[in-house]
This record gives structure tokens, sequence and C-alpha cells, in this order.
């Protein structure tokens, strides 16, 4: 796409002892939209700290534009960070608040490898007037100049975040969970917006989440991270037809993982039966995961049916029905637009590109049952933020 | 529960009265005419002219003002940045370290002032041999080896306990602020100074000024650690009040008072509106509600954004630095400067204008002192955290001061005035060479009675243990002179060694106090008291008994036909006094005749300085133009008659002493 812009290598952080990132390698690159996602305590927060140079890699390096970074203190780095509750200063205007970065006298260009004599660029008054003014265009705050920040909306709070940190035109836009405190509707209009701006500015932005939908919603790229490790690294159509492992599946979208056995290339087993599919490249009889999505089920009639099974409970989601089907003591969940009552036997069917066959890893088994559904059901229906500074 | 509820109230108006009436009774004492804090004499404001002419009181300010003004400054600085340290620390080492810091706020004032003393002193010790040994080292910089305590030690006691209250008032505004503000004024590119300054301060600022304020009031309130201390030298505002109030309550602390509580309330009540606004704010800020601001908030908001606002904000801040500065610098010139002496004596025991006078003319400053009692004088010097000069204590305490080893020698060739001190009261038993005292005042003991209430003349100290009197008798609050009298009326010598003698005084008073003749034991409250009318009889000195004539003239003064106590205090020299030169100078110029009749006429004490003696009812006259009572003046110079009857006190062998000690303390009154 374009030119890599920012690298870390080997980097491993631990706090006390307790590892947070586990040897990671990743680059990003000039003007894409890169989110890493994951789950609170995977080090996605980190990982986004330690590129905006609040903290320093146990060990490993970090690479801007080909210059190591790691002892570059934040204020002379050429990245801007959006916090999750905003940070905005209570005491300063809207106006001020994104004048901030722009009042400070900076370094010259290069004054960051040459420390002891430094030359520092300040800004004019009309200068700054006209980019404070630009740049409160663009988040649509016109006219909000000298409200108090403490005044404004939640949505207005998180306008001027971004203002305050995109009107130093940084090379890359750091943002950390930025719209996990707005309400459901105002997070869909910022996702637009914010892609939108990505767009108009032209920079990277990497963005951390731990919304699967809003990183596939506005992603070039996603990184899903576990456990201080990145799982997959993909576009977002990549990592949710092709998940790498158990993990990946069951975090992206709705799962059923279940244990087959890879007969021969294209050919998988799973409860005794085989089915054509479309993966190779295993070895002969080697035990995998398979994938199977929800919505690419389609239920038949029993006798036609490549598997039997007895629906045990069906909820009306409004396009289709949630139907959890017992398979031989398994229960997936089928999305389908046709109904079929509790206690009905069915049989189904799974087209050869509907089944996605995995390696099997340390996450085989834990994910992609629906046994304990009403559970699960609320797992994955839950909207609350992630807690913030846990991961630290 | 209505009637719960006026309960209630009424018993919250009751703590709230018992809380208030006093400071009412004091402000309103402060505007009486006459000079007692009991009777009211009409409305006036002598007492806040008097005050402002006072030295004592200006000097005690001006230290309080330095010292308060220094340690806040100090202390909010420190304070703050050790907030921030400790707010940036894990909560693993957070906790502990706050709840260690709020240990000294809870800790007893006078635990923190006689560590601190203890410290000092041990320093003070040490130190004195290293700059000895730096000394001997080298000669390039003289290192003083004698330090004492004084204006620094008050300074840096002050900035000790005010620090826990300014961290006490940041940390809650660190907590209150999000994490996240410095971080994203680095990510802004600010050093973590600037984002101090830019952020971190603005944030904080209510915190910060809430705690400068609560430190300012501790400081300028505080009396027991500063009293430990402050050394010899140096008086805050607290200390000369209650060098005043040794004596008796005179409408000058009144008015001190008043004008203190009246400045700590004001404090108190700034802060508080203060703090409310803030709480009101936070809250609306923690809801992430938008708040609405106030046109007139937000007409000033934008009017300091202006250039010219700025421009004013400056000087403001700029105005408000150079004042701060000049005022230090004043007071520091004005509290530290100059030759001084160090003079400890007892309260309401001079003239004060005489103090004025000795500086004007010798350039010399005084840092004059009181202290209680000739016991607490003694614990004071033993201890070795005061350093002063002259000290005034009583004959009997002077010779224990020279068997100790503790007086030094006078040059009485610098003292040419004490050859004017009459032959009577020279080389008295306490000091039979006289190589180390001057006298300064003498004076009998006798029975200070209320004539309206008591229908017969008294001569004998029989009245104090008569059933007649049961309830109106006050008890001298010190073993030596209540059992000096006992064993003066069993007629035994005061200064009796013999164990069975001393014991039979002690069951005489015993007796008495178990029939309940004694009212109370009192010292300086014998003031109060029987200028009120309260009791019908006392024992104290003749000098104090003129003073409470004045306020009533009921009041009258006999020395028993058994005999009592007379006493001679003197001044003296302590070893190795610093000022010696200055101390000599003081003592001749205190033996004049001129400062013997102007102290006389002050203190209502005879003088021992012949000249003056004499010239006395004459002075009195030209001064007053009306003759001098005679027997007024018998009283406060008794006749050799009388003094041929009464004994001085010797210094006790310390078994006496500790019997003295078993005795009263079995008394329990």
């Amino acid at each position: 796409m374009s030119k890599e812009l920012i690298r870390l290598k080997d980097v491993t952080m631990s706090f006390d002892g307790e590892t947070v990132l586990d040897n990671l390698n990743i680059y990003f690159n000039d003007k894409e939209f890169l989110t890493l996602l994951g789950p609170s305590g995977c080090g996605k927060t980190t990982t986004l700290r330690i590129i905006g140079g609040f903290q320093t890699p146990t060990s490993g390096d970090v690479f801007f534009d080909g210059v190591r970074i790691n002892d570059v203190p934040p204020h002379l780095r050429k990245v801007n960070t959006v916090f999750q509750k905003y940070a905005l200063f209570p005491h300063l205007n809207v106006y001020d608040n994104v004048a901030f970065g722009l009042r400070i006298p900076k370094e010259a260009d290069g004054g960051a490898d040459k420390p002891g004599k430094r030359q520092t660029v300040k800004l004019s008054k009309s200068e700054i007037d006209a980019r404070v003014r630009e740049m409160l265009e663009i988040v649509s705050l016109k006219g909000f100049e000298h409200r108090s920040v403490t005044s404004l909306s939640g949505g207005q709070q998180q306008r001027v975040a971004i203002a305050r940190a995109l009107v130093n035109r940084p090379k890359v836009l750091l943002l950390d969970e930025p719209l996990g405190a707005l309400d459901m509707r105002l997070r869909k209009d910022m996702q637009q917006e914010l892609k939108r701006i990505q767009q108009q500015m032209e920079i990277t932005f990497i963005y951390v989440t731990h919304d699967q939908e809003e990183a596939l919603a506005m992603s070039d790229t996603v990184v899903v991270m576990n456990e201080g490790k990145i799982q997959q690294i993909g576009t977002p159509e990549d990592i949710y037809n092709e998940p790498k492992n158990a993990f990946v599946a069951d975090f992206i979208g709705e799962s059923n993982i279940v244990d087959g056995i890879m007969r021969e290339d294209r050919v998988v087993e799973i409860f005794n039966r085989r089915f054509a599919c479309l993966d190779a490249g295993f070895e002969k009889d080697e035990p995998v995961d398979v994938v199977i999505r929800p919505e690419d089920v389609d239920i038949v009639g029993e006798a036609e049916g490549q598997l039997r099974g007895v629906v045990t409970s069906v909820t009306f989601k409004g396009v289709h029905y949630d139907t959890i089907v017992d398979f031989y003591g398994f229960k997936w969940l089928i999305q389908t637009t046709d109904y079929c009552p509790v206690d009905s036997h069915i049989g189904i069917r799974i087209d050869p590109d509907g089944i996605h066959v995995m390696k099997k890893s340390k996450y085989s088994g834990m994910f992609g049952d629906y046994s304990s559904y009403s559970e699960e059901y609320d797992e994955i229906n839950r909207e609350e933020p992630e807690v913030s500074g846990d991961e630290e | 529960m209505k009637k719960n509820g006026v309960g209630g109230r009424s018993l919250i108006g009751l703590c709230l009265l018992f809380l208030y009436l006093p400071i009412f009774l004091l402000i309103f004492f402060s505007f009486n005419a006459g000079d007692s804090s009991a009777v009211w004499k009409g409305f006036s404001l002598h007492w806040y002219a008097e005050l402002f002419r006072n030295r004592l009181v200006i000097e005690g300010l001006a230290t309080t003002l330095l010292v308060s003004l220094l340690a806040t400054a100090i202390s909010t600085v420190a304070g703050t940045f050790a907030a921030i340290g400790i707010y940036n620390l894990t909560k693993k080492w957070r906790d502990p370290i706050l709840v260690v810091n709020d240990l000294p706020m809870m800790n007893a004032d006078i635990v923190t002032g006689v560590s601190l003393c203890l410290f000092f002193v041990a320093f003070f010790h040490g130190w004195g041999s290293i700059a000895a040994w730096l000394n001997s080292w080298q000669s390039l910089i003289r290192f003083p080896t004698r330090l004492t305590l004084g204006l620094g030690t008050l300074l840096i006691a002050h900035v000790s306990f005010n620090i826990p209250y300014v961290i006490l008032n940041v940390s809650p505004r660190l907590r209150q602020m999000d994490r996240n503000l410095v971080e994203a004024a680095q990510d802004l590119g600010c050093t973590w100074f600037q984002a101090f300054y830019k952020v971190i301060l603005p944030e904080i600022k209510p915190g910060i000024v809430s705690g400068a304020l609560i430190a300012f009031t501790m400081s300028v309130d505080d009396f027991v650690i500063s009293y430990f201390t402050a050394g010899s030298s140096t008086q805050t505002l607290s200390m000369v009040i209650y060098g005043m109030t040794k004596k008796r309550v005179t409408p000058v602390v009144n008015a001190v008072s008043t004008l203190m509580f009246l400045a700590v309330l004001v404090v108190l009540v700034i802060n508080n509106i203060r703090s409310a606004r803030q709480a009101q704010l936070a809250a609306k800020r923690a809801s992430f509600e938008p708040v609405p601001e106030s046109p007139r908030v937000q007409r000033i908001k934008e009017w300091a954004a202006t250039p010219k606002g700025r421009l004013t904000r400056r000087i403001v801040a700029g105005v408000l630095c150079a004042a701060f500065v000049t005022v230090t610098v004043f007071l520091t010139a004005f509290t530290t400067s100059r030759p001084v002496v160090n003079v400890c004596s007892w309260g309401e025991y001079i003239d004060e204008d005489l103090i004025d006078e000795f500086e004007e003319q010798t350039g010399i400053r005084v840092n004059y002192q009181t202290a209680e009692s000739n016991e607490a004088l003694y614990s004071l010097l033993s201890n070795g955290g005061a350093d002063y000069d002259v000290v005034v204590p009583s004959d009997y305490m002077i010779s224990q001061l020279i068997e100790e080893g503790m007086l030094e020698e006078l040059d009485y060739s610098q003292i040419p005035n004490f050859e004017k001190i009459s032959d009577r009261f020279k080389n008295l038993p306490y000091d039979p060479e006289n190589k180390y005292t001057v006298p300064y005042t003498w004076g009998t003991v006798g029975i200070i009675y209320n004539e309206s209430l008591v229908d017969e003349e008294i001569h004998s100290w029989s009245a104090l243990y008569d059933d007649k009197y049961a309830g109106q008798v006050l008890l001298i609050n010190n073993s030596r002179d209540a059992f000096g009298i006992a064993l003066k009326y069993l007629g035994y010598s005061m200064n009796t060694t013999d164990e069975g003698e001393i014991r039979q005084a002690y069951e005489l008073v015993r007796d008495a106090y178990e029939r309940g003749i004694f009212q109370g034991k009192v010292m300086d409250e014998v003031f109060q008291t029987m200028e009120g009318g309260n009791a019908s009889f006392a024992t104290y000195y003749a000098g104090d008994y003129l003073s409470m004539l004045e306020n009533n003239e009921d009041l009258r003064f006999v020395v028993p036909d058994e005999g009592s106590n007379w006493f001679v205090d003197a001044m003296c020299v302590l070893k190795d006094a610093p000022n010696y030169e200055n101390a000599l100078k003081w003592i001749n110029f205190i033996a004049s005749t001129d400062s013997n009749l102007r102290n006389m006429d002050y203190i209502w004490y005879a003088s021992p300085n012949e000249e003056a003696l004499e010239l006395y009812p004459q002075w009195y006259e030209e001064q007053y133009g009306e003759e001098l009572d005679p027997e007024i003046y018998s009283i406060m110079a008794a006749p050799q008659e009388v003094l041929d009857r009464c004994e001085m006190y010797v210094c006790l062998p310390k078994a006496t002493r500790a019997l003295y000690n078993e005795l009263w303390i079995r008394l329990g009154i």
C-alpha cells in the first residue's frame, strides 16, 4: 500500500515480573487505519503507550521512519494521542485546548537526534489562529471556540480531543478507545466521522479498541491481540473469514468451533461425517479446529441433512432467528430466516466455502460451544467499555 | 419526633454557646475602659491604642507574620511537590506514606515541640564540634561554633508542621485530576516541567491555595511548638500573649486576641467559601454533565484571555510577589538586626518604655521574655534550650544557680549604678560576697483580704485556717510559700529542715483543706478572683496587692504579726552568656535611679536603689499632682521593723526539697 512508518521489533514489556507484551513484532504503514483489537489485558493499550513514548519497553526496539526512538521522550515524538477519557484541560476553553500544542515552542526538525544545542520554532499568532480555526471546522466545532470544555457533551469533548491532537499535524494519531464513553448512536456517528477525518488528513491512525464491530467497520488493517501476543494481522475480511485460531474465530463475530480430523486435502471429518471444504496443506489425519459461521449453515429436512439435530432454543432477532441446535450433545448457533420450533428435528447442510479449517492451538476447545448458550449470549452482547488502566 | 428535634436543636445551641460565649466575652471586654477583666467600666478603644504602642506585641506580630509567611511559602512549594511525588507512587507505597503524613497532624503539639527542641539542641551540640574541627582545619571560612534556637529553628519547625497540611489539601485535588492530563500535555509537546506548570498547577491550584491558607493559619495560631523552638531571642505573638497572661489578663490581651480571632476567622471563611465552590464544580464535572458557566465568570475569563487582561494579571502577580519579598525583607530586618541582649524576667515586671529607651540609647535590641516561676526558669535553663543573657530569679533560686555554677561573675566596674543600691540589699545570704547579682526589686508576702467581706482587722495567719472563713481562702499554689506560711504560723523558721516541723505544717494545711477552708489554689488567677470580690483571703506579694487595689478599693494588705517571707529578685548573667557586655549595660541601665523610679511606679514593687526609695514620694507628687499615701508606700517598701520579723528563703537541701514535693503531692488539692 505505502511505506512503512513505525516498527516494533522484538518488543517485550513486563510490569512487576508480569509479562504484558511478549516479543511483539509489528509494523505500521503510512496513511493506514490500523486497529489493535483484543480483550482487556491483551496489551493493546501498552503497545499504544510504547509508541506514544509513555512507556519504555523492557526489551526490544521501536523505530520511527527507520530511526530508533526508544529513548525519545513523548514531547519530541511526531505522534499525538487521543486519550480514553479525552484528557481535555478543564481550565482552558475549547480554543485554548486546541491551540495548546501549537503554543509550545517545538524542536526544529532533526532536533531529537542532536541533544545539546536545540533550536526551537515558535508559530506566529496568526498561524496558530488559522490552524485552530481550520481544525475546529474539520471536527464541526465552529462557533464553540470560547466555550468551556466542561460545558460540552461527550461527543463534543471527543471532537475537541481529536482536534487538539490533529492540529499539530502528527504523522500518526494514536487513539485509545476514544469512543468507549459514548452511547451507541453517537459511537456509530463518530466511527464514520473518524474514518472521514483520517482520509481527509491523510495520516496514520492507530486505533485501540475491544469492540470487534468497530474494528471491522473502520480499519484497513486489524491486529488481533491476546495475552500480549499478536494472534492475527489482516484486513477485516481476512480476519473474519480466515481466522487463524479458535481465539480469533471466537473474538471476531460468532463461530461454532468443533473438533475435526483432516482426512485428506479438502476433506474434513466432523462427528464422523466427511465434509467437503476448501482447505488444504494439512497432514493426513491431522486433528484440526473447524469453524463454521452461524450464517453459513442451511437448514434442510431431517432426511436430507449432512448432520441431524434437535432445536433447543429460538430467539427472534429481526432479520433472522438465533437458533440453537443440539448435535450429538454439542450445541451450535445457527442464524437462519427459517423458523424451526423448539424440539423439532432438523437436518443441516454446509457448503464447502462455509467451512474453515484451523490448526490446533492452545485455544482449542476453549471457544465456540453454545452449550451454555445464555451465558455466552450475554457475553457477546455486553456493551460496557473496557475498564481503563487494568493493562498497566 | 418533634420534641426530639427541639431537644437536639437546643443541645446544639448549648454547645455553640459554650464554644462562643468565652470568645464573645473576650471581645466584649476588649472594649472595656477599665483595666480589669471582671468589672465593666464603659466603652473604650483605649486598649487597642495601647496594643499598638506595646513594643512586645508589635515585635511578636512582626515575628509571627515573618515566620508564617515564610513557612507558608516554603511549605506550600515543598508540600505540593511532595504531594505530586506521593501521587506518582504505586498504591503499595502511597497509602502508607499518606498515613505517615497524617501522623504529625494528629500528634500532640507538645510532643512535636519537645522533640523538635531536643533535635535542634542535639544537632547544635554536634555542630559545635564539627564547626570547631572545620575551623581548626582551614581558615577561609569561620564557621560559628555556637548555634542557638531562634528565628531559624522556629521557621524550620513551622515549615515541618505545615507541610503535612499542604499535602493533605493538594493530594485530593491530584486524585481528582485525570491521570492522563500530564501525558496529554507531554504528548502535545510539553516537557514534564512545562506540563506541571501549564496543566497540573492550574488543576490543583485550589488545593494549593487552601493548603497555603491552612498552613498560614496554623502558623499564626501555633503556640506550643513555637514555645519550644523559638529559643530566648525570638517571640511570636501567641508567646507574647501568653507572657502577658501570666500575671493577669489585661485588656490588651483581649484586644490582641480579638484581632487574631478576627484575622483567622476571615481566612477560614474565605477558605470555606472557596472549597464549597470547588466541590460544587467538581461534582458537576464528575457527572459528565455540561456545566453552564455564569456570565460573570465567563466575562472574567474572556477578559483574562485578552492581551490587556493578561498584562494586568501579570502586573498584579508581580506586585504581589514584590510585596511579599518587601514584607519579608522588612520583617527580617526588623526582627533580626542589631546587637542584642536576651532578658528573661517575670510577666508585667517592667515599665516597657524603659526597653525602648535602652534601645534608643545604646542601639542594642532587647529580647524581653518572661518565665512563669523560678522553677520553670530553672528547668528552662538546665535543659539548655534557652540562651538568655540576663535572668531575674528570686533569692533562693539564685543560691541554687550559683551552687550549680550556672551564673557568671559580674564585672562591677561596668555597673557604676551598683553603688546606688542600698547596703541593706547587698551581700545577702544568697550571694554573700555579692559577686553575681544586682538586686532588681524586693518585697514582702502578706495576707490580702477584702474588707467588705471580713468584719475584723486581720493580724495573724490564723485567718487562713479559720472555720469562719470556710470556702473564702485562696491557697497560694506553690509548696514553698504554702508550707512556709504554715511554719511561720506555728512559730518555726520558714527555712527549717526539721522533718517533724515540716510535717506539722503539712498537717495544718491538710486539716484546713479537709475542713473546706480553701476555695482553691491559685497563682496569677488571684488577681481576677480578689478584684472581682470572689474570695475574702489570699496570700500574695505586696506589689501585686497594690495593682489589685487600683481595681478594688476594699482590698487590704497586712504582713501578719507572726512574720512572713521577704524576698529579693536580682539580675544575674548566665554562664557563657553570648552577649555579656550588652548584659552588663542592661543591668546598669536598670539599676539607675531613674529606671528604678519608673519601674517602681509601674509595677508597685519596691526598688533596692537607695536614692529611688527616698525620692519616690516626691517623684510621685510631681507626676500625679497628689501626695502619695504613706500607708501605701509603707506596704510597697516595708519599713525595717516589718522586715525584721520576716525571713528570706534560703535554698533548702535536696532531702528537704524532696519532702516538700512529696507532701505537696500528697496534699493533692
